[in-house]
């Protein structure tokens, strides 16, 4: 017999991730909508907000673009967007 | 050293055979056997980078993941590393959790990068880490098996799963290892790392998220600016074109000493290419890698395929016959991954 270590990570035993609430409706949210840049992810999202407008009745939208595609969403855009909106859409232009 | 306990988890095998497989079904591998690692195995590793297991080797910040010196050593040795490699693995990692080389992108994107490393001083000679004949493989042990355990890292501890959080669309060879040393012995230029500000006795290792090597030939010139004349035109449409990557130009033997005998240094080669791989707006447009209608002075209107002369890295290595070299277009841009070097600490 012999014993093989474990190459992953391993989760620490009180690690969790604090999900934000989940809202149970759309209606009156305020939507934000993060773009990363590459074209035509603004036409993707543009359209996915007045879908969300038109159909689910959120109550705004508004667009933050992230410095390039390969980055992750910047501290200052994070922050504006935890006062200023209810639910975030974030997706890529591919 | 490395008394410290090893603190993950365990899982017992019946034998060798079955440690082998055992890795497979647990998804730890890349495709390929690996070597079961036992303690005194990963113990090995740790004592010959003189780590202490819990040391932290990498942050990599977009995943919330440290990188332990443990995990490491027990992903080298399933990559089937000799311990005395463990310094430069360790010292890839390192470079793969700067932020500049910024791993969210190279390790997750569809572009589907390879870490190239290149290694330079004295432990690529003391490891015979190859610069020379069959540069990107086979038949070298450190080259094949260094890269393979960084690569394996970045599967089991930072979770570039494939299909996963690694989604390249096409992926390459390079991906499963992808190390060369330069070959400094018989170049005649400022090697890599010194350009990068060590000094020649230091060891070092240089990474950077690269597509596959493009080869080119050129047998007919008998001097620096016909060889790299080819090589321009050859790159001028490479990559992501649009995107302005760092490149790796890499000149092997007979095409090394043809340049160096026109007196030609690395920056000079820096500067020829940066000049002779501009593109114009208007074929940009025709060939529909830039958006927009072609207007008036497109034909004229120049774009570089890099953002400065120092974005292409000049490399001597490869055989000393026949007369190829290559560049390697870098993934993305410039901008979003840059090339990292960090000196192998022994």
């Amino acid at each position: 017999m012999i014993e093989i270590l474990d190459p992953t990570t391993e989760a620490a035993a009180a690690q969790s991730i604090a999900w934000a609430p989940r809202p149970t409706a759309l209606q009156g949210k305020r939507v934000a909508l993060i773009q990363n840049t590459k074209f035509n992810s603004d036409q993707l999202l543009r359209r996915i907000g007045d879908i969300l407008k038109a159909e689910y009745g959120v109550a705004e939208w508004k667009m933050y673009d992230k410095h390039n595609a390969s980055v992750p969403a910047h501290a200052e855009i994070i922050e504006e967007i935890k006062k200023s909106a209810d639910v975030m859409v974030a997706g890529i232009g591919d | 050293m490395a008394a410290a306990t090893l603190t993950s988890k365990r899982f017992t095998a019946q034998d060798e055979a079955d440690a082998i497989e055992q890795a497979f079904a647990k998804g730890w591998s890349d495709g390929l056997p690996v070597v079961p690692p036992t303690e005194a195995r990963v113990r090995a590793m740790l004592d010959a980078a003189r780590l202490e297991p819990g040391h932290q080797v990498a942050f990599i910040r977009d995943r919330a993941v440290a990188v332990t010196a443990e995990k490491v050593a027990i992903n080298a040795v399933m990559a089937g590393c000799r311990p005395e490699y463990m310094p430069v693995v360790v010292a890839a990692v390192e470079a793969i959790g700067d932020p500049r080389w910024s791993y969210h992108g190279p390790g997750t994107s569809t572009g589907g990068a390879g870490v190239l490393m290149i290694v330079n001083g004295p432990v690529a000679r003391e490891l015979d880490i190859n610069g020379s004949d069959n540069l990107f493989g086979p038949g070298w042990r450190a080259n094949l098996t260094i890269g393979r355990a960084v690569r394996l890292v970045m599967r089991n501890v930072c979770g570039s799963l494939p299909g996963l959080l690694d989604r390249g669309t096409l992926g390459h060879p390079g991906k499963l290892s992808y190390v060369i040393a330069e070959n400094e012995a018989e170049s005649p230029w400022t090697p890599l790392h010194v350009e990068r500000g060590l000094r020649p006795e230091q060891s070092a290792v240089t990474v950077i998220a690269s597509d596959a090597p493009h080869q080119f030939y050129n047998q007919l010139s008998p001097d620096a600016e016909g060889i790299l004349t080819t090589l321009a035109d050859d790159m001028r449409i490479s990559g992501t074109v649009m995107g302005q990557s760092t490149y790796v130009v890499v000149l092997a033997g007979e095409h090394m000493r043809t340049i160096a005998a026109s007196g030609w240094d690395k920056k000079r080669i820096r500067q020829f290419l940066f000049e002779k791989t501009h593109n114009s707006y208007a074929h940009l447009k025709r060939t529909h890698r830039m958006s927009g209608e072609i207007a008036s002075g497109d034909e004229q209107k120049m774009r570089p395929l890099v953002a400065s002369p120092d974005d292409i890295l000049v490399v001597a290595a490869g055989g000393r016959a026949g007369a190829f070299s290559c560049y390697i277009p870098g993934w993305g841009s410039a901008k979003s991954s840059q090339a990292v070097t960090k000196e192998v600490k022994r």
